[in-house]
């Protein structure tokens, strides 16, 4: 069931780096063309993504991954999640969307830099949401 | 936010200036299989979800072994979970790698979070002791919760925070990862500290 047995790799393999390949036969920074950061910086985890378009707006040559990533996005969905449901490590997820980002097609709501979670406002909003569980 | 007085509160939704929900983080830290997967899933709207995130160079502390000249050097697995608390706030929940050898990693995880839940399983108290001194020395709220292993707990939460010393401030509190209820006022509780803090803080600017 696990992914190793999947690509055949029995513990054993101690020259694949396991982390790196078992989810994907391609490596995932191949996606990326080797680029391990994105021109915008480092998208926190809990980061909101949404998509600006549909998937019939993406051109002929979009990725599988742009693709999935712009079906993903329809409605806000975290850096995290993202990374999750693609099964793609963080680092290479950011690297595709920081691409997404400055094509327009998605947008990002960046929060590390914004001490929301200091703000008194939204402090109280979280408290309330949570009482009301 | 510095200048604004401490008001009356409109009960209403907070807007972001981007459409896009607010997005909190909390995390849930702890030793290795004590239940923080547990206690995410028992209160997220989704099953617990599990990204790996890469450690690169600039996260790494200088003497990991071996991880120098690699930009990518490996990824580590952390679950999460979601809570949709409106139209305008999502709050997410993350787990931390279990092993201390991840504590590096923490950087990326605790930035940006309103705070911490330490979760302690009595019959390893030794195993939170990272998690305590990492939050207490970066200055995060956090609360202990003692997790009950069906129904029982062995020491009481008195004797753990003495066992943990952890200032006054820390609320120390008994926790059925699996009970709802329980998880929900852990967070209530830990909310409520975060929130006293940045009221202070904006009394002091």
């Amino acid at each position: 069931m696990s992914d190793r047995d999947q690509f055949g790799l029995d513990g054993s393999a101690d020259v694949v780096p396991i982390e790196l390949a078992r989810r994907t036969v391609v490596r995932p920074y191949m996606l990326t063309r080797g680029r391990t950061s994105s021109s915008l910086g480092v998208f926190a985890l809990h980061a909101p993504l949404l998509a600006l378009i549909t998937t019939d707006q993406l051109g002929r040559n979009a990725t599988p991954e742009d693709r999935k990533i712009i079906e993903l996005c329809q409605t806000p969905t975290s850096v995290a999640e993202v990374s999750a449901r693609m099964s793609t490590p963080v680092g290479v997820l950011r690297v595709l969307v920081g691409d997404l980002v400055d094509a327009r097609m998605v947008t990002v709501r960046e929060v590390e830099d914004r001490a929301d979670h200091r703000d008194v406002r939204l402090l109280e909003r979280l408290l309330e949401g949570i009482r009301g569980l | 936010m510095d200048s604004e007085p401490v008001g009356p509160i409109e009960r209403q939704a907070v807007v972001s200036p981007t459409g896009l929900p607010f997005s909190m983080k909390i995390v849930v830290a702890g030793g290795y299989a004590v239940g923080k997967t547990t206690l995410v899933g028992t209160i997220s709207e989704i099953e617990p979800l599990t990204t790996e995130a890469d450690i690169t160079v600039e996260s790494l502390g200088i003497d990991f072994p071996g991880e120098v000249t690699t930009k990518t050097g490996t990824t580590v697995a952390m679950d999460f979970g979601r809570i949709t608390l409106g139209p305008d706030m999502v709050l997410y929940l993350f787990g931390t790698p279990g092993q201390d050898r991840f504590l590096f990693l923490w950087d990326e995880l605790v930035r940006g979070a309103v705070g911490g839940i330490v979760l302690v399983d009595t019959r390893r108290i030794e195993d939170c002791f990272p998690a305590v001194d990492y939050f207490e020395h970066l200055g995060i709220p956090f609360v202990v919760a003692v997790n009950l292993f069906n129904g029982v707990y062995r020491h009481h939460p008195r004797e753990v925070r003495e066992a943990l010393s952890v200032p006054a401030n820390v609320p120390v509190v008994l926790c059925d990862a699996r009970n709802r209820l329980h998880v929900k006022e852990t967070l209530v509780l830990l909310v409520e500290g975060a929130l006293r803090r940045a009221q202070m803080a904006g009394v002091a600017v």
